[in-house]
């Protein structure tokens, strides 16, 4: 027998002892980037998720222990979190959450379902609140994955149909969008929905990311073809300067976006964001009041960005703990998984649960306008997100994937 | 040389003895280590040796990585069956084949153009990869499983660590026997002099594509160990990130010394493994240590302690220790300071701290070092300066006296022509 099973063997034995003094607390792990060029979407997530955990240990926590949550720093790159990982899988965790970028999440994903396979005494769950990638759904989908966020698709449907329907889409789509995987999938979304909503797609570009400093060029291009608007899913810095140069070129279009709602994006937009739309998976104009305002009173500000899929995304698993009950005995992680397959959570907008296939969850989106005169105007200006009309998560969602093949525990 | 080499086998035997002694998390810290020593130890090979500073070293490394994730992935797909312990070797040949390719017209040139090729060479790929799917993986990456192979399974980190272990002593020890041969030899000649090479009848730009060709090759090595141990490969190890840390572990530990780079990647490696599970101003201090290093050692950690062997017989350690205790305790007063500063600076101007000030409208106190300070009490801010201030003042005091003390010594003086050529003009050439 290899050494490493006999400590394995000796470590389980170990925690078997230990109930008998004390309940096994739950432990989680949050697995962000917190230091680094991405430390202010980590941070967010990490606020957002300390923030329900909080509240579900003042209202008792779990198995007769508070729920413990640690904060590692996976330093905003794959080597980092596969370290972290491993650290947190020592450290006995039974949940990661993890959320800025989608090649983190390709890590952890990875390293979730190759700990799984070789401890299926002790698996872990992988709670996914931002990462998008399609494929980490499809063919590196697993038992043990929950993707609280949404995808391509599953955003460009929602939108495209609102922006229809208030007759700002028109006939001629233009599609820009950055040239990699994410970027890819959006064009793909908005190519495979010209019928459904009737429009041309008059021409697609994809750039590279984050490099260019410069739009017009990109506009002029626009220009020429004369499209009646223009749906991207650049975030950051392409999203704001493609912006501005469309303000710039005084070119009258629509923009249906997915990242407008990044804190920073309509200050620095100015006026020029007035108008355009963005889907998102929550917006705080539509909630009651004591949710946001307790929040802040938490955090210091109103959830933006990120953080409303946080706070349902871990609400949802949070309301899933309620399900099952050891007794103060062992945690069985399994058993966390089924109850999260068949809880339904009402995150203030409807209800949202798991699909069973893929663990994608099913989410209303809502599609709103930059415009003034809202409740929660957004980086200091009096512009903010009026919403337009959410649509049920049953319409928005996208069919799972063929490549995703689920291996249950049995 | 021979105390060198108890202290070498000493500490490979701590090496093997104690991990199973430790949790994964630090059997993977250690393992994160050793790839970084041998990235390091393969990029000084061109840098400390050669005199070529590369600026893309990622490129090879990351190239190991991919080769062997595609391996791994058809040995698990059942396609080819190669054991899982060689497959650094495949990572090493295709390295070695990029390697010389990129080394060809990289090596033209020297000096600043020399990095700016090699830089632009590594940038290629990294815009490449995100949009090449089949071969990179697009932006989550390609992922694969380690299949067990010679009757071990590689589920544990424990097993993978001695595999990276062997690689890691094995491929150094190559990298130390090199420099002990002819061409060894003739690198390091390259680095004092080109044109001198020239004129003594070697070709210098074949020379420097195999110097290049080399170190690619155990970059690789070290991208294929790191593939091995993550399990993963994703487009971002070929990023400037990746490159600019092997340039900055190289010169901490000092690129001048053999086991120079070496050190500096352990030492910084763990230093990054201990400091950002407690702070995440670790980068702040991460880049603290390699400013005060580039202006107060510029040979890095290896060549202090490489000139205090050297001296061993020369210097009166008698006299010098009451300067290096005092150092010793000026350096700790400086730090703590610092440190106190910073993980001040970074409770009391985080969000949750604003909020918590918001909620409650109080400054609450808050805890360093084990002792609450409040944040407007005098003390709280006149404590690191009566730590700052004295620290400063003896850390002078004791600088400027080992200085006078290891002056006296220092009469050593190996003329303009340096050791290498010396060597080789001495070889009849």
């Amino acid at each position: 027998m290899p050494r490493w099973i006999t400590t394995a063997a000796a470590i389980t034995a170990l925690g078997a002892i230990a109930p008998a003094v004390q309940a096994e607390p739950l432990k989680i792990a949050i697995i962000e980037s917190l230091s680094g060029p991405q430390t202010s979407t980590g941070r967010l997530i990490a606020t957002a998720a300390e923030y329900v955990i909080d509240q579900a240990n003042t209202n008792g926590g779990f198995n007769g222990e508070p729920i413990q949550v640690k904060e590692y720093d996976n330093a905003g790159d794959t080597s980092g979190a596969a370290t972290k990982f491993r650290e947190a899988a020592a450290d006995g965790a039974h949940v990661i959450i993890q959320g800025a970028s989608s090649a983190i999440g390709g890590q952890v994903t990875e390293d979730v379902r190759k700990h799984n396979i070789r401890n299926p005494d002790n698996p872990i769950i992988y709670i996914n609140v931002g990462a998008e990638a399609m494929e980490l759904r499809g063919k590196k989908c697993h038992f043990h994955a929950f993707h609280f966020t949404t995808t391509a698709p599953y955003r460009t449907v929602p939108l495209m149909q609102v922006m229809s329907e208030q007759g700002d889409l028109g006939k001629r789509v233009y599609s820009i969008n950055q040239n990699y995987s994410w970027g890819r999938d959006m064009e793909t979304a908005i190519v495979d929905n010209a019928d459904r909503f009737d429009y041309q797609v008059v021409d697609k570009v994809l750039h590279e990311v984050n490099r260019i400093q410069d739009f017009s060029p990109f506009v002029a291009r626009i220009k020429s073809e004369n499209p009646d608007s223009v749906i991207t899913g650049n975030w950051s810095n392409d999203l704001l300067l493609l912006m501005k140069a469309v303000g710039d070129a005084n070119l009258d279009v629509t923009f249906g976006t997915i990242f407008m709602d990044q804190p920073g994006n309509v200050a620095n937009a100015g006026d020029v964001a007035e108008g355009h739309y963005v889907a998102h998976s929550s917006n705080i104009e539509l909630l009651d009041e004591a949710g946001p305002e307790a929040y802040k009173k938490a955090t210091g500000h109103y959830p933006v960005f990120i953080e409303p899929t946080t706070l349902n995304g871990v609400g949802l698993f949070a309301e899933a703990l309620k399900q099952v009950d050891f007794d103060g005995g062992d945690i069985n992680v399994n058993e966390i998984a089924l109850a999260m397959e068949n809880t339904t959570f009402d995150n203030g907008l409807g209800g949202m649960h798991v699909r069973k296939a893929d663990h994608q969850a099913v989410i209303p989106i809502v599609v709103s306008q930059v415009a003034s005169g809202v409740k929660y105007p957004v980086d200091g200006t009096e512009l903010g997100f009026k919403p337009i009309k959410t649509v049920a998560g049953e319409d928005a969602i996208y069919p799972a994937q063929d490549s995703c093949r689920m291996r249950r525990p049995k | 040389m021979r105390y060198a080499l108890i202290a070498i086998l000493a500490l490979l035997a701590l090496l093997i003895i104690a991990p199973p002694l430790l949790g994964t998390g630090w059997q993977y810290a250690l393992i994160n280590a050793l790839i970084a020593a041998l990235f390091a130890a393969a990029f000084n090979l061109l840098v400390g040796q050669g005199g070529m500073l590369s600026f893309g070293h990622a490129a090879y490394f990351g190239v190991g990585a991919f080769t062997v994730i595609h391996l791994m992935q058809s040995v698990e797909y059942g396609d080819i069956p190669f054991p899982t312990v060689l497959l650094p070797l495949a990572g090493a040949a295709v390295s070695l084949l990029c390697g010389a390719l990129a080394g060809f017209f990289a090596t033209m040139r020297s000096g600043v153009y020399f990095a700016l090729v090699t830089l632009a060479l590594a940038e290629l790929l990294h815009s490449l990869a995100p949009h090449w799917d089949e071969m990179f993986g697009g932006e989550a990456g390609l992922s694969s499983m380690r299949m067990p192979s010679l009757g071990f399974t590689f589920g544990s980190t424990l097993e993978v660590y001695y595999l990276t272990l062997s690689w890691v002593v094995i491929c150094i020890g190559l990298l130390y026997a090199y420099t002990r041969t002819p061409f060894g030899r003739l690198t390091l000649a390259l680095r004092d002099n080109e044109q001198r090479i020239r004129f003594m009848g070697f070709n210098a730009h074949g020379t420097k594509i195999v110097v290049f060709a080399i170190s690619a090759m155990f970059s690789g090595v070290a991208g294929s160990l790191m593939a091995i141990s993550n399990e993963t490969a994703n487009y971002s190890v070929f990023s400037t990130q990746v490159s600019a840390l092997v340039v900055l572990h190289t010169f901490v530990g000092g690129s001048t010394i053999f086991f120079g780079p070496i050190v500096g990647a352990c030492v910084l490696s763990l230093f990054t493994f201990v400091v950002s599970g407690v702070t995440h101003s670790w980068m702040l201090y991460q880049g603290i240590i390699f400013v005060l290093v580039m202006l107060f050692a510029p040979k890095g950690i290896g060549g202090v302690i490489q000139a205090h062997i050297e001296q061993r017989h020369a210097l009166p350690w008698k006299r010098l220790a009451a300067p290096y205790a005092l150092a010793t305790l000026a350096g700790l007063m400086v730090a703590c300071a610092t440190v106190f500063v910073v993980q001040s600076l970074e409770i009391v101007l985080s969000r949750e701290y604003a909020a918590a000030v918001a909620r409650t409208g109080e400054y609450a106190p808050y805890t360093v070092f084990a002792r609450e300070w409040q944040v407007f009490h005098p003390f709280t801010w006149l404590f690191p300066v009566l730590l700052l201030v004295p620290g400063l003042y003896l850390l002078r005091r004791a600088f400027a006296r080992i200085q006078t003390l290891w002056d006296k010594d220092d009469d050593n003086d190996n003329g303009d022509i340096p050791a290498a050529t010396q060597e080789l003009m001495e070889g009849g050439r």
